[in-house]
Order: structure tokens, then sequence, then C-alpha cells
């Protein structure tokens, strides 16, 4: 079976991978445009119906959970409110400035500037909080990875032996690559010359 | 099916808000496991190869510099401790986030070896590790969408619908390619092929006990 083993060899190649993935992938997205699709309703982390915030004229729709800094619980709901006994408390909280803005303008809800206390920070920072250190973890780490790189491979490179031993190492290796590359074609067009001859 | 069918009787959970990390024996084993390893190469030094040259008798060594050494050694420790964190995690996206956590830190892993072909394999396979955030993260939003809740726990009694299990199969595909099992395991499988040894195992160790789990919490939510 020369053509199974064909496939195996061009699996084998790591440039072909991102594409097969992308292939399987963008296949099985077309596959979900049959599969019904509808929002379950009864969801833990609920939103306001659309537009509803904005009709009723509150100044930081849709974000706006009711309740009163620590005088008055707000909406919202846990999963586990068992573990997490002091939800809604701070959920209208404001700063300052945010309360300025929140006066000046009805639109403050919407506007890149408002981070409202509220839903988002409630859920994210009380009874989902782990989310937050892995996601920010995550960050750090691609940090970390990108910053040591750019310190010790490109700015810190103070010793020029160093650097010409590298240059030479990826010569030597980029130019193994081309010959193995230049050798396959060879043996392609002589392939393909024997069979034009036949 | 329930949590106690696959791993075993519950001994305990970690309340982290809404997010309640579980302990059975199952979990438990790989949860040790894993801090066992990671605990070991903590304390271990590189492997160093031994190329023998072509025509004639003498030897190349490649190692590793100390800089790299320690830079490995911190990546491969957090790699661990994400993939512990994974073992033991009751909430789904969660392990979503530990799952691009341990792709991120994989890359970093090989970020800084100087052969040329290693350094390619691992582009591939940031490329699938760029790609898999849209089935990870769109998987467990479909899931969310369709059932209204993230817990393990409640998603093991909710009956799976067909919307449930396309996004489980969107996250399998997700977790497939970060974790690179077959058929794309030639990009992380060419990633080894360089020095540092235990440091470079917590790659492949990290993609089987994370299949391993995905695999149970499949079995937990359909």
């Amino acid at each position: 079976m020369p053509k199974i083993a064909k496939l195996w060899n061009k699996l084998a190649n790591p440039k072909n991978i991102p594409r097969l993935f992308a292939v399987i992938l963008g296949l099985l997205l077309i596959v979900g445009f049959i599969i019904p699709m509808g929002l379950n309703t009864d969801q833990i982390y609920i939103r306001p119906a659309p537009q509803s915030q904005m009709d009723a004229g509150l100044a930081i729709a849709p974000y706006d959970r009711g309740g009163e800094v620590l005088v008055s619980p707000g909406v919202t709901e846990a999963q586990y409110p068992e573990n997490s006994k002091n939800l809604g408390w701070i959920n209208s909280y404001m700063t300052p400035i945010a309360e300025l803005l929140k006066a000046l303008s009805p639109y403050f809800g919407t506007s890149i500037c408002a981070s409202p206390g509220g839903l988002i920070d409630e859920i994210l920072y009380y009874t989902r909080g782990f989310d937050t250190i892995l996601e920010s973890s995550i960050l750090m780490m691609a940090f970390i990875i990108a910053s040591w790189l750019a310190i010790n491979f490109t700015i810190d490179r103070k010793e020029e032996r160093d650097i010409k031993e590298d240059v030479k190492r990826a010569i030597a290796s980029s130019d193994r690559i081309a010959n193995e590359v230049e050798e396959s074609n060879r043996k392609a067009r002589e392939k393909q010359a024997k069979k034009e001859f036949r | 099916m329930l949590i106690e069918d696959l791993g075993g009787n519950i001994l305990g959970t970690i309340p982290l808000g809404d997010i309640v990390l579980y302990l059975n024996p199952l979990h438990l084993f790989l949860f040790v496991t894993i801090l066992l390893f990671t605990a070991l190469i903590s304390i271990s030094r590189t492997e160093t190869q031994v190329e023998a040259m072509f025509g004639s008798l003498d030897e190349n060594k490649v190692a590793v510099g100390l800089k790299e050494f320690k830079q490995r050694r911190f990546l491969a420790i957090i790699c661990g401790i994400a993939t512990a964190g994974a073992m033991i995690t009751g909430d789904l996206f969660n392990f979503t986030l530990f799952m691009a956590l341990i792709g991120i830190v994989n890359i970093g892993i090989v970020s800084a070896v100087k052969q040329v072909d290693v350094l390619n394999s691992a582009y591939q396979y940031g490329l699938i590790a760029m790609m898999c955030g849209l089935p990870l993260f769109g998987g467990a939003a479909i899931i969310l969408a369709a059932t209204g809740t993230l817990s393990l726990f409640e998603l093991a009694s909710i009956p799976a619908n067909p919307m449930m299990i396309f996004g489980a199969l969107v996250m399998l595909v997700g977790v497939a390619g970060e974790s690179g099992i077959a058929p794309f395991f030639a990009s992380k499988a060419e990633m080894f092929r360089t020095p540092g040894s235990p440091f470079i195992l917590i790659i492949h160790l990290s993609s089987l006990f994370i299949i391993v789990r995905f695999v149970e919490i499949l079995l937990t939510i359909l």
C-alpha cells in the first residue's frame, strides 16, 4: 500500500500538521451549521435581556445589577452560593471618577472607560476568582518567555564569539536542510524523467 | 455518567467559589504522580547528548548552558503544577485554562534551543496552539450555552443533547491539537529532539495526563 505509506510520511512532517489541524477544525465547524443551537435560558451567569436596561434609561446599562454598596446585595447568582456568602454586596461599587462620569453621561455603561463593579467584576473576581488567577498566569508565562528570549538572544549579546558560533551553527544547519531539499528535488526530477521516458 | 462511577468515591472537595476542585482516588493518583515527577525534575540536572562525529573518532557534546537550564527548569515546574491542577479541577472552563497554560509553557521550554529543526517544529506547534484557542474556549462556551453551567458536578447530571455533544467534540479537537496526539503528533514529537531530558519529558508527560483526564471529563458530561 504505497499510498498509505506516503500519507504516513506526510503526517511525520511538522510543516503539514497545522494545515491538517486547520482542515479538520474547519470541517468540524462546518458540521456545526447543521447542529440545532439554542441558548438554554436557565443560565447561572444571567444577563438582562438585550436593550431592556437601555430602554429603562439606566446610566450604567447594560451592566446595572442593582443593589447598594454594603447596604443591600444586588442580583448576582453563583453555582454554589454556600461558597460565596457575601455575593452581591459590592455589586454597584464604582470609583469616584466613574460616579462623576455616570452623572455626566447617560451612556457611561457602553463607553470604553466603564468597568463598573457590577456583573463582570463580581463574577470574575469573587465566584470565579481562580479563573482570573489562571488567566493572568498564562499571560505572565507568555511575557516571561518572550522577555527571557529578548534579553538573552537579542539585547544581551556582548560576546562576539558566541554570536559568531551561533551564526555558524545556524548556517551549517540550514545548509544541511537546503542540501536535503536539493537532493530530494533531484530525485523527484529523475523519477519524473523516467516516467516521461517510458 | 456520575462522577463516582468513573473515579471512585469522592474523598473531599476544595471549594474556591464556583470552582470546586474535587478529589477522588483516580484524580488523586494522577495528581500525586505528576507532582512527584515535578519534584524529581526540580532537583535533577539535564543530560548531555554525545554525538559521534562522522569520518573521525571525535565526539560532539551538546550541553545545555546554565542560564537556559534555569529557565527550562522553572518552566518545567510550572508545567507540572498546571498539569496537576488540571487533574483535580472540577470546572470545565478551568480545565481549558490549565490546558492553555500547559501549551504556552511547552513552547517556552524549547524556545531557547539552537537546533533549527527543533525550533521549526516548535513554531509549527505554536501555530496549532494558537488555533486551539478557538476550539478549546469555544467548546466550553457552547457547553455553557447549552446547559447553563460549567461545573462538572452539575454537568454530570444533565442529559446530553446534540449541542452539548458538538461542544464536547469541538473541545476534543482543541485538546487533541494542543496535547499533540495522533494525527497531530509530528510537530510535538520533533520538539523533543534536543538535549535537556527531564525537562523535555514533561512536555510529553503533561500531554498523556491531560488526555486521560479529558477522556474522563467527556465520559462524565456526555
